[in-house]
């Protein structure tokens, strides 16, 4: 072996490896294949040929938009069925989508807010961000307020928006604060942990001098924690954003009106040229509101 | 500015809603449904609210059992369906695979084009993919195929290799320059930068994202089961229903087990994975 075989091999042999990450891996492949394998005949039956049959009627008539079902296709007849759905709940369900939502997440914000600043590790020291290396001194009683924040908001995110969002319509009866409800409390876990992170990597160099000069904890935060922080929370807000409409479009289905309510019925009346034209409506509100965001998180983090 | 602008928007929406304040007041009755509600959070149930004839069903925690194996396997079966198509697509649409050659200038122009062409093209496809919800696919998929665990599986793995595909993209394009441009330097075309550098540097972070995925369809399969797949979300509804709620409470707290021990195992992995 040359010398140069030599070091190749040495640095193959000092490579970093991890026992947890094997078994891990081993474990998502073992559970990988094995969900295929037993859910598996239900992927050969899709075509089986009464699925396949099913499938065919599905596309040569159901779904086959209105005015392309008899006779020529004639623009007027087809501007007609569109604006019909469109004013015959498309127009309602896409804007109560858009109201829910935007609610929601500015309630999401400032719960969030709050959340990150009690829950951020660093301003439980007693001299917030003011470390000789390593971590500072620890107020206890302020430690034990994060970790139950934290541990709140980890909760608030365990929770899949729709099944809180169904357990409040049980409580609050049906108007649209269930649906504002459900998307607020998830998000508000999501962006609450996002923020107590951002505050925690901030630069802690100025506000450690803001500290030493004497700011108390409400002025460093007003004036130096919120200023710095405040762009990279904006960015998270608008991810956060486009996300919740994605998730309002379908509260509906529970019954609070928007665009998932509409679907349903077209669902109940199988009405389903129409039932792809609103979940196609969905998808495109999605997409607007996923460009605009992104646009703004660009023109935010600049 | 943006701040006081947002909060405006948040005002009108909530306006436009008609929420106020009364609505957050229990409805008639709903007062009493709410203290046995949260009253059932200290005692989830063990067993049946209501005594079943012995042997005609499962017991309760067999049940329980069986939902969370079956909700763990819809997630897993469309994770590993939407993994391929996610890397293919999130490989094609990121801009570091079709980077020219600056060997060979000449075709440069025209290589560009088509690169930018293919590239919008795969990235609005990406966008249809996922800007639909799950839930919306479900529907889709039931109306076209009918009640089977394959609709489930695919109406989760259709938005999740969207997503997996967008979120790969971008990491292969913020994938660190150091490693492309060593083994560029070395003389190696685009495919082989692309190949050797780019995609060995993303891969933890794509992994690690795969994991976090792998959490939120959880969370999206046991939901599924509102719509009658066999799913957690199915017997939840039902209990909720007949006001069981210590069952209710049950499934909840399995749910939020579930999740926060895939956290915990997610956050010990990235801390190894990516120090």
């Amino acid at each position: 072996m040359n010398p140069r075989q030599e070091v190749i091999a040495g640095l193959y042999r000092a490579r970093p490896r991890s026992a947890l990450l094997r078994v891990t891996l081993l474990a998502c492949a073992a559970l990988g294949l094995g969900a295929c394998w037993s859910v598996g005949d239900g992927l050969l039956e899709l075509v089986r040929a009464e699925r396949l049959g099913n499938l065919r009627r599905f596309l040569e008539r159901d779904a086959l938009p209105y005015p392309l079902r008899e006779g020529p296709f004639r623009f007027a007849t087809a501007w007609d069925w569109v604006s019909g759905l469109w004013a015959g709940g498309g127009r309602e369900g896409a804007l109560a989508t858009l109201w829910i939502a935007s609610s929601a997440i500015v309630l999401a914000a400032a719960l969030g807010a709050l959340l990150a600043l009690l829950g951020s590790r660093v301003l439980a020291w007693r001299e917030p961000f003011v470390s000789a290396g390593g971590r500072g001194e620890v107020l206890r009683g302020r430690a034990f307020v994060a970790a139950s924040v934290r541990l709140c908001s980890v909760l608030a995110r365990a929770l899949p928006e729709y099944v809180l969002a169904f357990l409040l319509l049980g409580l609050l009866g049906s108007n649209a604060w269930p649906a504002v409800l459900a998307l607020a409390l998830h998000n508000a876990g999501i962006l609450g942990r996002l923020g107590a992170e951002t505050v925690e990597n901030l630069d802690p160099a100025p506000l450690a001098a803001l500290r030493i000069a004497g700011a108390r904890r409400p002025a460093l935060v007003l004036f130096g924690v919120v200023p710095a922080a405040l762009g990279r929370y904006l960015a998270y807000f608008f991810y956060r954003f486009e996300t919740c409409v994605r998730e309002a479009t379908v509260l509906g289905m529970l019954g609070i009106v928007s665009l998932g309510a509409a679907v349903q019925e077209a669902r109940a009346r199988q009405r389903y040229d129409e039932l792809l034209f609103l979940v196609g409506v969905a998808g495109l509100l999605v997409l607007t509101v996923d460009l605009v965001s992104r646009v703004t998180r660009r023109w935010v983090e600049r | 500015m943006l701040v006081l602008g947002l909060a405006l928007l948040g005002a009108s929406a909530a306006y436009r809603l008609g929420l106020d304040a009364r609505g957050l007041l229990p409805r008639e009755g709903g007062l009493r449904i709410a203290r046995d509600f949260f009253a059932a959070a200290l005692t989830p149930a063990l067993d049946y609210e209501v005594a079943r004839p012995s042997g005609s069903v499962p017991s309760f925690l067999s049940r329980l059992a069986g939902a969370l194996w079956q909700t763990v396997l819809y997630a897993a079966a469309a994770l590993s369906l939407a993994l391929l198509p996610g890397l293919v697509l999130g490989c094609l649409a990121s801009s570091s695979v079709w980077a020219a050659d600056p060997m060979r200038m000449p075709s440069a122009g025209l290589r560009r084009c088509t690169a930018r062409l293919v590239r919008g093209l795969l990235r609005l496809w990406i966008g249809m993919l996922r800007s639909v919800h799950e839930l919306l696919w479900a529907a889709v998929l039931l109306a076209a195929l009918g009640v089977s665990p394959a609709t489930g599986v695919l109406a989760l793995a259709i938005p999740l290799s969207g997503t997996l595909a967008k979120v790969f993209s971008e990491l292969l394009d913020e994938a660190s320059q150091k490693a492309t441009r060593g083994v560029r330097s070395v003389g190696a075309g685009p495919l082989a930068v692309f190949a050797w550098g780019s995609l060995p540097t993303a891969l933890p972070d794509m992994a690690a994202y795969t994991f976090y995925r792998f959490e939120c369809a959880l969370r999206t399969s046991a939901v599924l089961g509102f719509f009658g797949f066999p799913t957690r979300g199915y017997h939840l509804r039902a209990a909720f229903e007949v006001s069981r709620y210590r069952e209710v409470w049950s499934y909840l707290y399995a749910l939020i087990l579930m999740v926060l021990l895939l956290e915990l195992l997610g956050a010990a992995l990235r801390r190894r994975f990516l120090a």
